[in-house]
């Protein structure tokens, strides 16, 4: 079925298309009762008989296997070998309702796209229906809009078979990109952390702390100020600083707390940083090699 | 041929994280000519494959780099211990499909030429980083702005942009479903 017509239609000249479906949601959007009203008593005598296999508030995006309503509806014109640029709007309404009944449930959540398509069509066949006092312009055909949606769709799914088949081949092809999960081999690769895991650590080692410390504390004043001076002086000297260790060798719990929040306070401010190697081990901290911060924070 | 300047390409490459771009290999051999690594890089590709190596010179992502072969992939899956590597899903695939060909794009004009909502598909490629945004659009809303990244042509063998997928071979490919169903 050789048609000129599919020239007429340049992909590249659609962009207008986003805005055009929202204008046209009102019109359609005031039928959907009677569009909805299809599916939804079968939804209602359903209902006190849940489906088996179906969960009750289930991601239901699919309609059986379809990606989405225009999928559907590609899939209908194709088995009925329709042109696409021609389409029978009351056949095709009449199959597309059909595949939404077959639906024990309907989802509105999620299937709305589904409905919605359905009150297009609908639109659509009752603005053909409608006697006009002049002819309608060549590009004026009230089909115009779906035919423009289903000729991109039907493009972007041909190019997913296309990216697909790449996928397949390149999925099977292994680089340097990838990190293998080695375990006590090599080099790990350090994972920057974020401040939970930190408090995380920090909290486990307490625990552990307060376990074995039983000798009441006196309370030592620990200013922030003078703790950061101390925390960055070693951080210096010592270059890498085992997290957990430091913690070990303080004596209080108010002082080892001091110690976390400048450590925190620190990593916030970009002037240090927070490495685990691997999950569950220790963590190292170290001040950025960045001269100027760290002068700037002392 | 500069063997010399081919070994030394060689070692680049390998030393590379990531694809290694010609202009990155320019810049580091100061003063050897365009042409010339670009053919040693060639002669290599050629060697290794001529030879039948197990790991191969590709172009990918604007860059080359050192890849296995599909054919020994089981074997590196075994020694890594990975069961498999995941496919998109066709929901995700098709997101990502429509982002490429319309990009700049938005959320909500995914989701019209899909005819589905697609809010979820973007959360995932986000994850995997086969998607970036990029900023936001002047409309109402101020909704954001979604691009391919890096590793999408990385993850798909694609050199640039312009190797997805022609006009042509889509409309290829709409033929030969016809004809299938005809």
């Amino acid at each position: 079925m050789p048609d000129p017509a599919p020239d007429a239609l340049p992909l590249e000249g659609t962009p207008v298309r986003g805005d055009e479906a929202p204008d046209q949601a009102p019109g359609p959007a005031a039928e959907v009762p009677e569009a909805a009203a299809v599916p939804a008593p079968v939804d209602e005598a359903e209902a006190p008989t849940p489906a088996a296999g179906v969960p009750a508030d289930g991601y239901q995006v699919r309609l059986d296997v379809f990606e989405g309503p225009l999928d559907l509806l590609l899939f209908l014109i194709r088995k009925k070998k329709i042109d696409i640029h021609d389409i029978p709007i009351a056949a095709i309404t009449r199959d597309y309702l059909g595949y939404l009944e077959r639906k024990t449930e309907i989802n509105l959540d999620r299937e709305a796209e589904f409905v919605f398509i359905a009150a297009l069509l609908i639109y659509i066949k009752s603005q053909m229906l409608l006697p006009r006092e002049t002819d309608l312009a060549e590009g004026d055909d009230p089909r115009r809009v779906l035919v423009d949606r289903l000729v991109e769709y039907e493009r972007v799914k041909a190019a997913c078979s296309l990216l697909r088949e790449r996928e397949d081949v390149e999925i099977l092809q292994w680089k340097r990109d990838f990190v293998p999960p080695f375990h006590g081999e090599g080099e790990p690769e350090p994972v920057e952390l974020s401040l939970f895991d930190l408090a995380e650590s920090f909290f486990a080692m307490m625990k552990r702390k307060t376990a074995d410390d039983t000798r009441i504390i006196r309370g030592r004043e620990v200013p922030v100020e003078v703790k950061m001076k101390e925390l960055v002086t070693l951080l210096q000297a010592r270059g890498v600083v085992d997290f957990l260790e430091y913690f070990e060798a303080h004596e209080s719990l108010e002082e080892a707390l001091v110690s976390f929040f400048c450590i925190l306070e620190l990593v916030k401010s970009r002037v240090a940083v927070a490495v685990q190697d691997e999950i569950f081990q220790t963590i190292r901290v170290w001040l950025r090699k960045d001269p100027h911060r760290t002068a700037a924070h002392e | 041929m500069n063997n010399e300047l081919k070994a030394l390409v060689e070692a680049l490459i390998f030393v590379s994280q990531e694809p290694l771009t010609p202009e990155r290999l320019a810049a580091v051999l100061e003063g050897v000519p365009a042409e010339e690594i670009q053919a040693a890089v060639e002669a290599l590709a050629a060697e290794s494959e001529a030879e039948g190596r197990g790991v191969h010179i590709i172009r990918s992502g604007g860059g080359w780099l050192f890849a296995t072969k599909p054919a020994h992939d089981r074997e590196v899956r075994r020694l890594l211990q990975i069961e498999r590597k995941n496919r998109l899903s066709s929901a995700g695939l098709e997101t990502l499909a429509a982002i490429a060909y319309r990009q700049p794009v938005t959320q909500s004009e995914i989701s019209a030429i899909r005819g589905v909502d697609s809010t979820g598909s973007l959360k995932t490629l986000l994850d995997k980083k086969l998607i970036k945004i990029v900023g936001r659009k002047k409309a109402p809303g101020n909704p954001l702005v979604y691009r391919t990244s890096d590793e999408f042509l990385l993850y798909l063998g694609l050199d640039s942009l312009d190797d997805l997928p022609s006009e042509a071979e889509i409309a290829k490919i709409l033929e030969q479903e016809k004809a299938v169903e005809a």
